[in-house]
Formats: C-alpha cells, sequence, structure tokens
C-alpha cells in the first residue's frame, strides 16, 4: 500500500516526560497501558480515542508519548494523573513538547548516578542507598518485592 | 507574589523528607511550600511554612484546639470541613485561615452563607489536587463537582482559594503548569490559579493599612 501525501497524514505532537523515581525500571507495554488508562479515566472513551495517545519510546529514565496535534495539552494533563505502573509507584514529570522525537531527544539529559552507595538501617529496616546530584538519596528497602522507598537528601542522611 | 504549595505532607506522615520535597517543589515551579507538622529543618532556597491541621467535630473543640502551642506556632491554621453548620460557624474562627477538605463533605455543605462570611473573614478554601491525580471513577467526578461548585461560590463572593498538592511523598507533587491543567478540569482559568497559589502569601502578610507606632 502506498504512504499517503505528507499534506494528508494525520499531524502529530510527541510529549517527553521524566519517570520518577529514578532508576525504576518500567516496561514500555506497561506505561502505555497506564498512560491509556489515566487518558481514558480523565477524558472519556471519545477524547482518549481521538487523542490516539501510544507511547513510542521508553528508557533511560524517560517516555516518549505520541498523541495527535492540538490534544498535547489534554494527554499532558491525563500523564499527571498516572501513579502507577504494573504496581509500582511512579509519576511522570512532563518536561517538553514538539513535533518531532529528534528534538525531544536533545531535551533528554541522563541521570547521572553518584557513587557512594551503600546500606543505612533506619528503624528495624535496612535500605540500599542511591545518591544522585543536588544532594538526593534515595533509600529502597532491601528485599525481594513490593519494597518500600524513602526519598532523602545528604542533610537528611547526616543527621540520622 | 508568591507561587505557594498550600499543603505537603512530608517523613514521617510521607515517605519523603522536608528538604527534598522542598528541593522538588523548587524545581517543580513552587516559591514556597506549607508543611502540613513538623518542619523544624528549612532547606535554603525555598520558603517553608508550617501548617497545622486541625480536625474536629465541633467549633468547640475547634476554639480549644486553636489555643495549643503547636497551633499558635503555626503559620497557617487550617481546619477540616465538617458539616453545614460546622462550616458556616468555623469560617468566623478569627485563628482559623484555611478550610480543607472541602471534597470529602457532603453536596452543599459549604454554601452562601459559609462563602460571604469566608470572603469576610478573609478565610480560604483549600483545593486539594490529590483526589483528581488518585481517584479514578465517581469519586473522582465527585470532587471535580464539588471543586466547580466551590469556584462558582468564590467568583460570586471573592473568598480566597488556596491549592494544594496535599503530597506525601515526592511522586504526589505536580509542577504549576501540570497544576494549571488539572484546575481546568473543573473550569478554573489561569489568572484563577495564579491568584489561588498567591492566596497563602497574602494570608501570611496581608495588606493593612500603615500603623504608627509612637
Amino acid at each position: 500500500m502506498r504512504p499517503r501525501p505528507p499534506a494528508m497524514r494525520t499531524k502529530r505532537r510527541y510529549i517527553l516526560a521524566r519517570i520518577l523515581p529514578y532508576g525504576v525500571q518500567v516496561d514500555q507495554k506497561q506505561v502505555y497501558l497506564a498512560v491509556i488508562e489515566a487518558a481514558t479515566s480523565l477524558l472519556g472513551d471519545a477524547a482518549s480515542g481521538l487523542a490516539q495517545p501510544a507511547v513510542v519510546f521508553c528508557e533511560g529514565g524517560y517516555v516518549v508519548v505520541r498523541c495527535r496535534r492540538g490534544t498535547e495539552k489534554d494527554i499532558a494533563v491525563a500523564l499527571a494523573t498516572v501513579t502507577t505502573v504494573a504496581d509500582e509507584r511512579i509519576a511522570l514529570r512532563t518536561v517538553a513538547t514538539s513535533g518531532t522525537i529528534h528534538a525531544l531527544r536533545r531535551r533528554m539529559r541522563p541521570i547521572q548516578h553518584l557513587s557512594g552507595d551503600g546500606e543505612v538501617k533506619i528503624g528495624e529496616t535496612y535500605f540500599a542507598v542511591y545518591r544522585y546530584p543536588r544532594q538526593k538519596v534515595d533509600l529502597v528497602e532491601k528485599g525481594i518485592k513490593h519494597q518500600k522507598s524513602l526519598f532523602f537528601t545528604e542533610g537528611d542522611l547526616e543527621e540520622r | 507574589m508568591k507561587i505557594t504549595d498550600a499543603g505537603i505532607h512530608p517523613y514521617p506522615a510521607g515517605d519523603s523528607t522536608v528538604a527534598r520535597m522542598a528541593l522538588e517543589a523548587a524545581g517543580l515551579g513552587f516559591d514556597s511550600v506549607v508543611v502540613i507538622g513538623d518542619a523544624a529543618h528549612r532547606p535554603p532556597g525555598i520558603e517553608v511554612l508550617r501548617g497545622a491541621v486541625i480536625g474536629a467535630s465541633s467549633v468547640k473543640e475547634v476554639l480549644k484546639r486553636v489555643r495549643d502551642p503547636a497551633v499558635r506556632r503555626a503559620d497557617i491554621v487550617y481546619v477540616d470541613a465538617g458539616d453545614i453548620s460546622f462550616n458556616r460557624a468555623v469560617v468566623s474562627v478569627k485563628e482559623v485561615n484555611v478550610v480543607r477538605s472541602i471534597h470529602a463533605t457532603r453536596r452543599n455543605a459549604f454554601d452562601h452563607v459559609a462563602a460571604r462570611t469566608a470572603a469576610e473573614q478573609g478565610v480560604a478554601v483549600d483545593i486539594s489536587m490529590a483526589p483528581i491525580i488518585h481517584l479514578r471513577g465517581t469519586k473522582r467526578q465527585r470532587a471535580l463537582q464539588r471543586y466547580a461548585d466551590i469556584l462558582s461560590l468564590q467568583r460570586r463572593y471573592g473568598f480566597p482559594l488556596t491549592i494544594s498538592s496535599d503530597a506525601r511523598s515526592i511522586l504526589g507533587q505536580r509542577s504549576v503548569r501540570e497544576i494549571r491543567g488539572l484546575c481546568a478540569l473543573f473550569g478554573m482559568t489561569g489568572a484563577e490559579v495564579t491568584e489561588a497559589f498567591s492566596s497563602v502569601g497574602r494570608i501570611v502578610e496581608p495588606h493593612r493599612p500603615v500603623r504608627v507606632v509612637e
């Protein structure tokens, strides 16, 4: 089948969002399902169907969501209501909207994981320490699944 | 004009510390945050205000609780909304600054009488983003209806509104732009959102005529 001429193609917009917390591993399909559920729940079937949201890219702590031009604001609002992906607590922070993925790739800054990881005990629980720039420290409970996470700073950790 | 998140619940109520949530709020475009609970640690770079919440079943209890030292130390005093008679009475208590959890009350619990009194006394009504972000289905629809109702009363009587993320984690915090979009769902305009963000600043430092101190 011949592709449609450019003037007849649907105009698209791409939304770049950062995935929080840092270092969380999420599957692209699971993110897609979470985005679709959030958009359908917030905007309804009709508006979501017209917006055609889809996840085209999901790696390195970023996700790129495609939608029809003119609906990007609605989809960005729907992304703000995504709270879990496959039972994992996450948040999607919208960074930029563009007409090309190439432009969005320039906005992606790799999240630097600083050295100095270790272990800390809070109460009766042991947490693995992950350090990030701007004094951010994520504590992930040691265990197999459904680990609790705490979000501290270097200063908070030193006080303990 | 300060852009304030009018309510966050840091560790140990939530899973993120005051410093981390303040850092996150600064990155999301806020100038100040109101910490509900203990805010002994005040990180640099962003103003951290102290908020105290009074959850009471009667106005008598509210009047008793506002005399607590912890509540007196707070910059902003919140009261959880209740039934219609409670809300009408509580907005006329001088020490109360904000009525919150309005989405959890019955329909018409905050009516035109309470709205008029709130406008006269300068008591604000808090709009929490948490029900819009975390709830789904009829519960979220009901919250949006209640907020639209509050907005129509605010437009008529002019009482202040505050907007809070009610976040217990950095994952619950949202940017100024995202909150603008979420508020647009119940018909709030960009100018109204900006006004609501700056209400906390006006509550803390109200515009009063200059007093001559001799």
